[in-house]
């Protein structure tokens, strides 16, 4: 079985900037793609880019075989890539259970009109029940139907997780989603997006905190001023001299 | 061409109410985002006032204006004090101080509707009713005092936050509130007194504009949208702008009144097709902010 | 099948309370209820989807000026112009539907409203197909397969009309389509990567929801047999967004109570305060909105919740 993501050259200028310059790599089915780098080094870019909310400027992006560069964000997701955000973005006028729902926007196949004579009310509740398991899956379950005001942030992180996997994603990618964890928190997630991968989910995800990702992370890309220095297993990337050369003078936690 | 320049000088004072309108709104969007439909009202109760001090106690004029605009500035540090600070404190959402205004837009127009009787109410002309010729331009004599008094204010409030540090500390809080109130300045301050001040100018526009079409509780609406229509061309980013997106909303409207092959209610139209198409293909306006 | 009994039921109950009244109060009856489902679809487009439109009473005007016009001026049979007259709802929600998508926020709302300022200055030209200030007076519903639809009768088809607004409007909310309308009044860029077509949900919210005003318009046009400008003008519009705000947006309770307590407060208020009514009410919106921004509905829900 094939990548399912690719990205060959993939570059973003912002005017004179260059913020994504000729990055390559792959992620397969069931992988685990850290995406380290200090700040600035394009990794939410990037991320950006493959979701479709910035258009690439030359390279391109496949996923499944096709390519997705230009499509906009709704149809990538609907083509089977889901996201988390970075600072949490939830819907905030409705319950728990619904904003996984709407994570699950693309799975309903309910016409309209259906809707309106109320024949589609199986279908309904069949997708209620499968939001319900995800929301026990990531650990909210006593949430489910709570405000999602009250949770915490680290709860609203774990949101953000359900309502992507709501989506029945062959790729996920997840924006720093430990980023103002607790350290239990951040195990628990680490369990979490063990389990996303032993579904045969990808899983990109960008991180700062290198003790939370090179555990965890099958394989590692390392980016600095928008390229690739470094692609490997995490044990070849902690002694990586161009890497540390990197982080210098950079936070590492 | 003859034509276009008689109608120059009475276009361009339309121009010129219109653009104080839009440089009240401006005053109050920039620091808060708060949209203010009322200011259409506020210009009609300064119409009323101008009927009430200059038309029936019969005031000299410069005394009745002054205390007609201060009057506007207390209306408008009131109207902010009680509908919209509390709003903002309780962190409601922006929708909420909008909509709350625009409820104070139908208490304006209801205490005024219910306080004088329905028919249109005389205000005086400052000048009296004769015509200037200045070059080859032609107008009343009120036209060159609304033109002279809009670019009086224009300047004013261009040097206001060009040259004095009040001024720039306005534009901080436009650029960006959290930072703003970071660095010391006091947020309703400035709030408070922009309202006062968009009432001030819109209370102005009134006086100006009411001799020619006489004060009516009615008057509001119309105004707030042409008010709007020459903010969205002009752009919020910029004084100059407003003053800009009046004076082409004006000449638009005479154009199409004396060319159009279209009755002449149409004209109420223009302002609502160009805000129309400006929101669609250019909202941001025709000037842009300064970096 | 048991919701659909719900609904027939619903319309029996609120038709048979037509018989027990006088003319009058079926006139103010008749009223009230077309309000209550103009509330409920504009609360449906701005409460739910976070769309502030000012034109939705421009297109219970295109509805109520269009079945006269196609009936009375064009001569059309019955069911010829309700149809025509559908389709130009339609087709006028979809010019003003799918430019609307790119604006957002003030500026859509700006928009609309010019767009209802509008309809009322094309009104007022409209010669002798308008009937310009005067508007349309004068004529009467005709007779469906020869039997004459009156009084409490037509009441029963104003309830109908409401109770299926509600019942479709409610079947939309509890759906994947209000949940993606939901998201795209919360977040539309997250609702995006969730996979919402955002510019198509707000395209049929619009349309919907416009194309429900207009038939609500179009039975309008014979409970008072006469339609003119005023009728259609921003102050109605005001008043149907201050119904929903007071009510509580996003609910359909909200929209309910706001409409009926606004539009039953000036005849509470006249005998009390006579002709300052307006500026009572005016008040009363802005303490509405000071106090409770969440609005009435936020009031039952503490209650609800205080004795659970």
């Amino acid at each position: 079985m094939g990548p399912i993501l690719q990205v060959e050259k993939l570059t973003k200028r912002f005017g004179g900037l260059t913020a994504v310059d000729r990055l390559d790599f792959e992620v397969r089915g069931g992988e685990i793609l850290g995406v380290i780098g200090p700040n600035g080094a394009g990794k939410s870019t990037t991320f950006n880019l493959i979701a479709g909310a910035y258009g690439a400027s030359e390279g391109d992006i496949r996923f499944a075989g096709e390519s997705i560069a230009g499509l906009s964000p709704h149809r990538i997701a609907a083509r089977g890539v889901m996201r988390t955000f970075q600072h949490n973005r939830p819907f905030a006028g409705m319950p728990v259970i619904d904003n996984v729902l709407v994570g699950a926007h693309t799975r309903f196949a309910a016409r309209l009109w259906s809707v309106v004579l109320g024949t589609s009310s199986h279908e309904e509740a069949r997708m209620r029940v499968r939001a319900e398991e995800l929301v026990q899956f990531v650990g909210l379950g006593e949430f489910a139907r709570a405000d999602v005001g009250t949770l915490s942030f680290g709860q609203g992180r774990l949101l953000e997780i359900a309502r992507a996997l709501a989506g029945e994603p062959k790729l996920i990618l997840l924006d720093e989603p430990a980023a103002g964890l607790t350290p239990a928190e951040t195990a628990r997630l680490a369990e979490i997006i063990r389990g996303v991968a032993a579904r045969g989910i990808a899983v990109l995800l960008i991180e700062h905190d290198m003790h939370f990702l090179l555990p965890l992370a099958h394989r590692v890309v390392v980016l600095n001023f928008g390229a690739k220095i470094a692609d490997g297993l995490p044990d070849e990337i902690r002694a990586n001299r161009a890497v540390m050369d990197a982080y210098l003078g950079a936070a590492t936690n | 061409m003859q034509d276009f320049l008689e109608l120059a000088v009475g276009a361009a004072a339309s121009g010129c109410v219109y653009g104080l309108l839009a440089l009240a709104y401006l005053l109050m969007i920039r620091p808060t985002g708060i949209i203010n439909f009322a200011v259409g009202e506020w210009a009609m109760v300064a119409s009323f006032g101008g009927f009430l001090l200059l038309s029936r106690y019969e005031w000299p004029y410069p005394l009745g204006m002054a205390a007609i605009l201060a009057f506007m500035l207390v209306l408008g540090w009131a109207t902010e004090r009680i509908t919209v600070r509390p709003l903002v404190e309780k962190g409601a959402p922006l929708l909420a101080p909008i909509l709350a205004l625009l409820g104070m837009l139908v208490v304006f127009r209801e205490a005024i509707s219910v306080s004088f009787p329905p028919d249109p109410h005389p205000v005086p002309f400052p000048f009296g009713l004769g015509r200037l010729e200045w070059g080859p331009f032609g107008g009343s004599y009120q036209s060159f005092f609304i033109i002279a008094t809009t670019l009086l204010v224009f300047i004013g409030v261009w040097l206001f936050f060009e040259r004095t540090v009040a001024g720039k500390s306005f534009e901080a809080v436009a650029l960006h509130r959290r930072a703003a109130a970071l660095m010391g300045i006091n947020l309703s301050r400035v709030t408070a007194l922009s309202f006062a001040a968009g009432a001030g100018i819109a209370g102005l526009a009134g006086l100006l504009v009411s001799p020619n079409i006489s004060a009516h509780y009615l008057m509001g609406i119309p105004l707030a949208i042409q008010g709007f229509t020459a903010l969205v061309i002009g752009g919020v980013g910029r004084v100059e702008g407003a003053l800009l997106g009046g004076l082409l909303l004006a000449f638009a409207e005479q154009m199409t009144v004396r060319y159009a092959p279209v009755p002449s209610g149409f004209a109420q139209g223009v302002p609502l097709l160009l805000l129309m198409v400006f929101l669609l293909l250019r909202p941001t306006g025709l000037l842009r902010a300064r970096a | 099948m048991k919701s659909a009994l719900r609904w027939v039921a619903a319309i029996a109950v609120l038709s048979a309370a037509a018989f027990f009244m006088s003319d009058y109060h079926n006139d103010v009856y008749r009223k009230l209820m077309l309000w209550v489902a103009l509330a409920l679809g504009y609360n449906f487009l701005f409460g739910v989807c976070g769309q502030v439109s000012f034109s939705h009473f421009a297109f219970y005007g295109i509805g109520a000026y269009s079945i006269v016009i196609l009936l009375f001026q064009a001569h059309l049979p019955l069911p010829v112009a309700i149809v025509c007259g559908l389709v130009l709802c339609v087709v006028f929600a979809l010019v003003v539907a799918i430019p609307s998508t790119r604006l957002e926020g003030f500026y859509l709302a700006l928009a609309t409203l010019a767009l209802g300022q509008l309809f009322i200055v094309v009104l007022n030209e409209g010669g002798s197909i308008t009937g310009g200030n005067g508007g349309i007076a004068n004529y009467r519903l005709p007779d469906i397969f020869g039997v004459r639809i009156r009084g409490p009768w037509y009441t029963a088809v104003i309830a109908t009309l409401l109770v299926g607004t509600l019942a479709l409007l409610w079947r939309l909310d509890h759906s994947w389509f209000g949940r993606a309308c939901r998201a795209v009044r919360d977040n539309a860029e997250a609702a995006a990567a969730m996979g919402v077509d955002v510019a198509r949900v707000k395209v049929i919210a619009f349309t919907l929801t416009a194309v429900l005003a207009g038939i609500a318009g179009m039975v309008y046009a014979f409970v008072d047999n006469t339609v003119n400008p005023p009728i259609f003008g921003i102050e109605n519009a005001f008043l149907l967004l201050f119904m929903v705000i007071v009510g509580g947006a996003g609910r359909h309770a909200g929209a309910v109570i706001g409409a009926v307590l606004l539009f039953l407060l000036p005849f509470w208020l006249s005998p009390v305060v006579g002709h300052h009514q307006a500026l009572v009410f005016g008040v009363l919106v802005v303490a509405a909105i000071l106090f409770q921004p969440r609005g009435l509905i936020g009031l039952w829900d503490r209650f609800s919740r205080s004795r659970s």
